[in-house]
Parts: C-alpha cells; sequence; structure tokens
C-alpha cells in the first residue's frame, strides 16, 4: 500500500527538499530526508526504503558513487537521480550502475510522480517474485526433507532401525543438534531413541513417561506441534534431560497416522529458537512419515508374531500327533498279542504263545522307553534338564557303558580310539553316556552287519570332540540340520527293524547343549555317516 | 474253497508278525509288504481278496496306495492306522478304503470287520429274491452284480454294490442310519455314520447326473435315505 511506502530524498538544498517532500507526501508516500551521502548511508542501514532519489552532487560525495553503495546495501531499492543540466551525462553512467531513471532539475511534479510510481510496480514485481522463488525453494526443502525421511524409514521394518534412520535425517535435513522419539504404548511413552543427545545426559532420559500427565502427553493428546523456545525459564519434568544437556529451545509434534497420534518426535536446539510455522509444519510432516513407517513396522511384528504362535501351534499339534502315533504302535502290539491269547477260536501252538509273550515283553519295554524319552524332551524344552558336571576322563566314561555297547555292536567291528594324553573334562557322566549310546545305537541301525564303527576323540585348546563313525548309508546333506528335530524318522533303517522314537538325536543335542557344546553330522550319502559333539573342558 | 488271500501292509514287523500269526490260525493265505511299493507290486501279483494297510509308511504312503488300488482294483481295503483323527478316516474312506480301524485293536474285531468286507465282496446267500431293479434310468442286476445308469456301466466297490443293493431293495422306504449301518456293515458299526455319509457320496459321485441335486438316493435329514421313486420297478 501507497502509504507504507518510505521514500529517502538525499540533496543539500534545503527548499528543493520540501518541495519535493510536499510533492510526494500528497501522493501518499512516507518521506525521509538526507542533506549528505553519510547520513543517508546510516540512514539507509537501519531503515528500510522503497525509493531513493539521489542528487547527483552531494557536499561530501558524487552522487554515483551513493549510488553504489545503496544498491549494494539494498538491490531491490528504486533509485531516481537529480541532475543538473550540465551533469546529463553523469546520469546516463548512473543509469548504468542500476539506477531506475534519472530526472533534471527543476523538477516537473508529475514527470517525478509518473517516474516513482513505475518505479514502485517494478519493485512490487521484484519483491513478489522474489518471494515466490523463496516460497518455491521452501516448498522443495519440505518435498525433499520429507521424501528423503519417507525413503530412509521405508528401507526397513525393523523398528528400531526406522527410528534411528529417521532421527538421522532429521538431523541432516533440519540441521537441529538433537532430536528423539517416544512410542505410545497404552498409557505409558517408551523412550525409543535420539540422535545428538551427548552421552553424559544419556543415563538421565526417561525410559518411559506417562501418556496422560505431562508435556509429552500433551502433545499425544492434541495433534498440534508444541514449543518451549526458553528452557531456562519452563519447568517441565519431562524436559528435564534436554535442559540438563544445555539445549535452550525444544519443539515436539506428535507422531500422528489416521488420526491417532502413536508416538512423539523431539527436537532441540542450542540457542533460543524461534520456531517458524514453517519450520513447525516441517516437523510435523516428518512426524506423519516415522509415524506411516512406525505404524507398518507395529503391523508386521504383530503380524509375525502371529505367524510365529500359528507356527508353534502347528508345531505341537504335529508334535501330539506323533506322540500318539509312537503310543499307539507298541500299544497295539501288546494289546493284539494279549488278544490273541485270549481269543477262544483258535488255540496257538507253545512256540507261537511264547512269540506272543516276547512281543508283549518287548514292546512293554518300548513304551517305558518312549516315556522316558518324551519326559526328557519336555524337561529340555522346560530347561529343566539337569546336567551334574563334574571332572571325568572320557575313557572312563566309556568303560561305564562298554559292555552296552558291545552287546549293541555284536555283529559290527567296533574300534574305540581315546587319546591317554586327552585332558579331565568337566561333565555328566551319566547324560554323556546316554549320547554315545545313542549315536552307537544309530550307528548299528543303519549300517550292514560286519561293518566298521568307530568312536574317536581329539583334543583342542579350549574342550575335546568325540565322534561316532559307521559305515553305512548316510545321509543326504539337506537332512543334516533335520535329523536332530524331534520325532524326525529317516527312512533306511534295516529290514525288519523297528522305529526308534525319532526323539534321540533331538535329546541328544539338548543334552550336548546342556553342557555348552555342540553337535553335528558330517556324511556322504552311501559311505557313512560322522556324528560329532564336542565339550568345553569346563 | 480256495483260501482267501489277504495282503497285510505295515512297517511295523512286530505288527505284521501279529496279524500273520492271527489270520494264518484262521485259514487265510498271507502275504506281506513292508512299504507302499511292495504291497502295490504285491497286489498285482498275488491275487489278493483283502488289503490290511497302515498309513504312515516309507516311500509310498498308505493314503496313496489307497487312491492308487482304486485306479483299477475293487480289492476290499482295510485301513489299519495308529491315527485316529475323523479327518483321516473320513480321507481314506473317500479315497475308496472300505474300513479303517484304529490301533490298538481288538483281534475279534478285526477279524468281524474282514468278514463284513468279504460278506459284501458277494456272497450269494445274501443276494435278494428279485433279480433286477430298474428306476429312472437306473439299472440293477443283482445276479450279475452289474450296475447301469442310461445304459452305462458304472463300476461299484462291492461295500458300494452292497450299500446300493439295501436301498434298491428297500426302494420308497425310509432306512435309518442305524438300519444301513447294521444291514450293510454290521452290528457294531451303528455308531459309524460318517461311513455312511461318505459311501452314499461315493455312490452319488458315480450314479448321479448331478450328485448336488440326487435324484435316486434322497435324504432324510436326520432320519436316513431312500430310493424314492414310483417308477421304480422290481422283477
Amino acid at each position: 500500500m501507497k502509504s507504507e511506502e518510505k521514500i529517502l530524498v538525499v540533496d543539500d538544498d534545503r527548499d528543493f527538499l520540501d518541495i519535493i517532500r510536499k510533492i510526494l507526501e500528497k501522493k501518499g508516500f512516507k518521506i525521509s530526508a538526507a542533506p549528505s551521502a553519510s547520513d543517508a548511508l546510516s540512514m539507509l542501514k537501519k531503515h528500510f526504503y522503497n525509493a531513493a532519489i539521489l542528487d547527483i552532487s552531494l557536499p561530501d560525495a558524487d552522487g554515483t558513487e551513493l549510488l553504489s553503495n545503496i544498491l549494494e546495501l539494498h538491490p531491490e531499492i528504486i533509485t531516481i537521480m537529480l541532475t543538473g543540466h550540465s551533469s546529463v551525462k553523469n546520469a546516463v553512467q548512473s543509469l548504468n550502475r542500476g539506477a531506475f531513471a534519472y530526472l533534471e532539475k527543476p523538477v516537473d511534479p508529475e514527470n517525478l510522480i509518473s517516474v516513482i510510481n513505475r518505479g514502485m510496480e517494478k519493485q512490487r514485481l521484484v519483491l513478489e517474485n522474489r518471494q515466490l522463488v523463496n516460497e518455491l525453494e521452501r516448498h522443495n526443502h519440505v518435498t525433499n526433507t520429507l521424501l528423503s525421511v519417507s525413503q530412509a524409514v521405508a528401507e526397513t521394518l525393523d523398528l528400531q532401525k526406522i527410528i534411528d534412520s529417521a532421527l538421522q535425517k532429521v538431523a541432516e535435513c533440519t540441521g537441529v543438534e538433537a532430536s528423539f522419539v517416544f512410542l505410545r504404548y497404552k498409557d505409558r511413552l517408551k523412550f525409543m531413541g535420539h540422535h545428538g543427545l551427548p552421552q553424559k545426559i544419556i543415563k538421565d532420559i526417561p525410559k518411559e513417561v506417562s501418556a496422560i500427565s505431562g508435556i509429552f502427553s500433551n502433545l499425544i493428546e492434541q495433534s498440534g506441534p508444541i514449543i518451549a523456545e526458553d528452557l531456562v525459564k519452563a519447568d517441565e519434568p519431562d524436559l528435564k534431560f534436554i535442559k540438563k544437556a544445555g539445549y535452550r529451545s525444544f519443539a515436539g509434534v506428535p507422531l500422528t497416522i489416521l488420526g491417532e497420534n502413536i508416538g512423539v518426535l523431539g527436537i532441540a536446539t542450542d540457542f533460543n529458537q524461534i520456531f517458524s510455522p514453517n519450520n513447525l509444519d516441517l516437523l510435523t510432516g516428518i512426524g506423519r512419515e516415522i509415524a506411516i513407517a512406525v505404524r507398518n513396522a507395529q503391523l508386521y511384528e504383530e503380524a509375525s508374531s502371529a505367524r510365529a504362535l500359528r507356527e508353534l501351534d502347528a508345531m505341537r499339534t504335529a508334535f501330539l500327533a506323533n506322540v500318539s502315533h509312537e503310543l499307539r504302535t507298541p500299544l497295539a502290539v501288546i494289546k493284539g498279542s494279549a488278544n490273541s491269547l485270549l481269543q477262544p477260536d483258535v488255540i496257538f501252538d507253545e512256540q507261537t504263545r511264547r512269540d506272543f509273550l516276547l512281543s508283549i515283553d518287548k514292546d512293554a519295554d518300548t513304551l517305558a522307553r518312549l516315556v522316558d524319552d518324551l519326559l526328557m524332551i519336555s524337561r529340555l524344552e522346560a530347561n529343566a534338564l539337569e546336567v551334574k558336571k563334574k571332572k571325568h576322563r572320557l575313557s572312563d566314561v566309556i568303560s561305564a557303558i562298554k559292555d552296552r555297547l558291545d552287546n549293541l555292536t555284536v555283529k559290527h567291528h567296533f574300534h574305540i580310539n581315546i587319546p591317554k594324553e586327552l585332558p579331565l573334562t568337566n561333565i555328566d557322566e551319566g547324560r554323556i553316556g546316554e549320547v554315545l549310546t545313542n549315536l552307537v545305537e544309530n550307528a548299528v541301525k543303519f549300517s550292514e552287519d560286519d561293518t566298521n564303527i568307530y568312536i574317536d576323540a581329539t583334543h583342542e585348546d579350549d574342550g575335546i570332540t568325540i565322534s561316532v563313525t559307521d559305515e553305512g548309508i548316510g545321509i543326504v546333506p539337506e537332512l543334516h540340520q533335520r535329523i536332530f528335530e524331534r520325532f524326525f524318522q529317516g527312512d533306511g533303517r534295516k529290514a525288519g527293524r523297528r522305529k526308534g522314537t525319532g526323539l534321540g538325536l533331538a535329546i541328544c543335542q539338548g543334552i550336548i547343549e546342556a553342557h555348552g557344546g555342540k553337535i553335528w553330522v558330517e556324511s556322504i550319502p552311501g559311505k557313512g555317516a560322522k556324528f560329532s559333539f564336542s565339550l568345553p573342558l569346563d | 474253497m480256495d483260501k482267501k488271500h489277504i495282503l497285510i501292509v505295515d512297517d511295523d514287523p512286530a505288527i505284521l508278525r501279529l496279524l500273520s500269526t492271527n489270520l494264518k490260525a484262521r485259514g487265510y493265505e498271507i502275504f506281506t509288504a513292508t512299504d507302499g511299493e511292495e504291497s502295490l507290486e504285491a497286489v498285482q501279483r498275488d491275487f489278493i481278496d483283502l488289503i490290511i494297510l497302515d498309513l504312515m509308511m516309507p516311500k509310498v504312503d498308505g493314503v496313496e496306495v489307497c487312491r492308487r488300488v482304486r485306479e483299477w482294483s475293487d480289492v476290499p481295503i482295510i485301513i489299519l492306522s495308529a491315527r485316529g483323527d475323523e479327518n483321516d478316516k473320513v480321507k481314506c474312506l473317500e479315497l475308496g478304503a472300505d474300513d479303517y480301524l484304529t490301533k490298538p485293536f481288538g483281534i475279534a474285531e478285526l477279524m468281524a470287520r474282514i468278514k463284513t468286507a468279504f460278506r459284501h465282496r458277494g456272497d450269494p446267500s445274501v443276494a435278494p429274491a428279485q433279480a433286477t431293479f430298474s428306476c429312472d434310468g437306473l439299472e440293477i442286476n443283482f445276479a450279475k452284480r452289474r450296475v447301469t445308469v442310461n445304459g452305462k456301466e458304472v463300476t461299484l466297490t462291492p461295500t458300494e454294490f452292497a450299500l446300493l443293493q439295501h436301498l434298491a431293495v428297500n426302494a420308497d422306504k425310509v432306512l435309518t442310519h442305524n438300519m444301513l449301518l447294521q444291514s450293510v456293515w454290521g452290528n457294531e458299526y451303528s455308531s459309524e455314520k460318517e461311513y455312511l455319509r461318505v459311501f452314499v457320496g461315493r455312490l452319488r459321485r458315480k450314479l448321479e447326473p448331478d450328485p448336488k441335486n440326487p435324484k435316486y438316493i434322497q435324504t432324510i435329514p436326520g432320519v436316513g435315505y431312500h430310493i424314492a421313486t414310483s417308477t421304480a420297478s422290481i422283477a
């Protein structure tokens, strides 16, 4: 508006100044006058003028020189040079230096007004243009920042990584010193991560704050930003850690998705910052981007845990079906055999009756063993397997089960190679004996009579490794892990052999892991298998 | 009379021994197989009259054996499995098994079921007095055990035939679930309602132009089934 447009007139001729003032004030301009170049410059440094009318010859300087100084200070100012008749040449020079126009003295008032109006119009266009460019640049910055935050957080579904990379981006794009995120879990807000907060105050950050009272709860309840521009004066318990870190200003925005506030993004700066609405809009936008990514990650986590639960449930069902199957088979033999002997329509001979009784006896043992194995598995699952460790020599452990191993391998060539210098090992003798018996049993089950079975041991710095090797059918590589799963049954046991419970290797693994060791298999199908387990010395 | 050939398929040697001993003692000729593949070979080679089949076996499992045998043979199949799940039972019956027994089992019960299966196979003493039945395109020749629909021959398993025969002979009478189970299978089957559901389904798939809207075998909800026909004629 014209009334706000200010014009500085620089001339040492007081009468002339008065005339100009009268002409222009009538048109609604606000006029200031300076009698010299130095006065003019000091006024220009303090105030903004839309236009300056300069006499080309001033007592303390040349008007064209002053023109250059003015344009350096305020490039957008409209400058009109006043010249005497004799100094038209200088006036043209002024135009080359950036003056908007020149007028010859004595000045024609109409001409002056017209020139000034044109100048003002030009200035308005320039200023508007500049504002548009600034606005565009700001939009560009906002868009780029949001894009860069959204790209950073979209790269992962891991909640912690999302928050870390979002905060990293907030620092890069906005230049704030410190930022942090709290996420809402029911009526609490949990601290999830920060960027730039000094190490010394990390311990002061509350792990969680109330989502019902305090400054962060205000953020959760309302949808807009909250600012504390002078923390020295503010007394907010939740902001204590920021204050302690020496920051002067705080701004926070809610993390909003679909109208729900799921957390808080806070920033802190070193100086008493005035957060402009533009800054806060940007921060709010960043908050929305983070909220989308956080919600996605939360949904993904929920879906994953639901899937995991379903898998666990399926495993339990499969386990029960397996248990039922494994119990029913020996039970069928026991019931069927006893039932056969009770049938009135057939009288079996002595040998057959004895065979039925032997079957009952044998499968009762099978059932008892299955029950033992199931108990063992349930202890392992409940982490209730007792391992009573004592210092033992491996050779003593093997001696204790030697008779049983010899019985098992009676149709094989059985070799035991335990080096004499093997150190004492801290183990549960009985449990390790069970593992070795089980591995030898498997070796017998899956290899032909008259082949070799070996037990070997080696010694490393931190432990010993014991192996049971056979020359049987071996195991294809894709089963090397699966054979340790509960109820996994390998095909290819020798004809006429009973299935095991499918629990043996799972139990072996449990016992070895309870000792802090590992168990694994190496095998070439058709050539044999080598089961090894390592045990730490202490 | 020649000994009936029974094939026992089970990968557990103790079960094979138990069944063989019992069945041999009762006059059957026994063949054994320890996996699905072996069993399929035996069915083709040994003129098998009945199969006792385990489900969980290496190589080809029992369900697959059942499916493959039914592609070319109507030999009675009794499933003998440690899996007692109702779904397993229905699945096997739908695939064409005749009976399903869960381990552990009683010897007498198994023997009764074997007898039921053989009875379905066509004991002349249970053939009805009348020679044929005909109803709206469905023709049954009881003596020849031959069924046609609109002149086209339909192959039925012995159990399917036994059920159809019982419904046809009693056409226009409502037969309750219990009556059908006891007459076609035997007294010990009166609680096995799903047998009836599965076998009626099997018959409808083979006989009915639109099994979902059956015109021959009608369901009386909650009661039983009947073949209702004004045009039915028994010669």
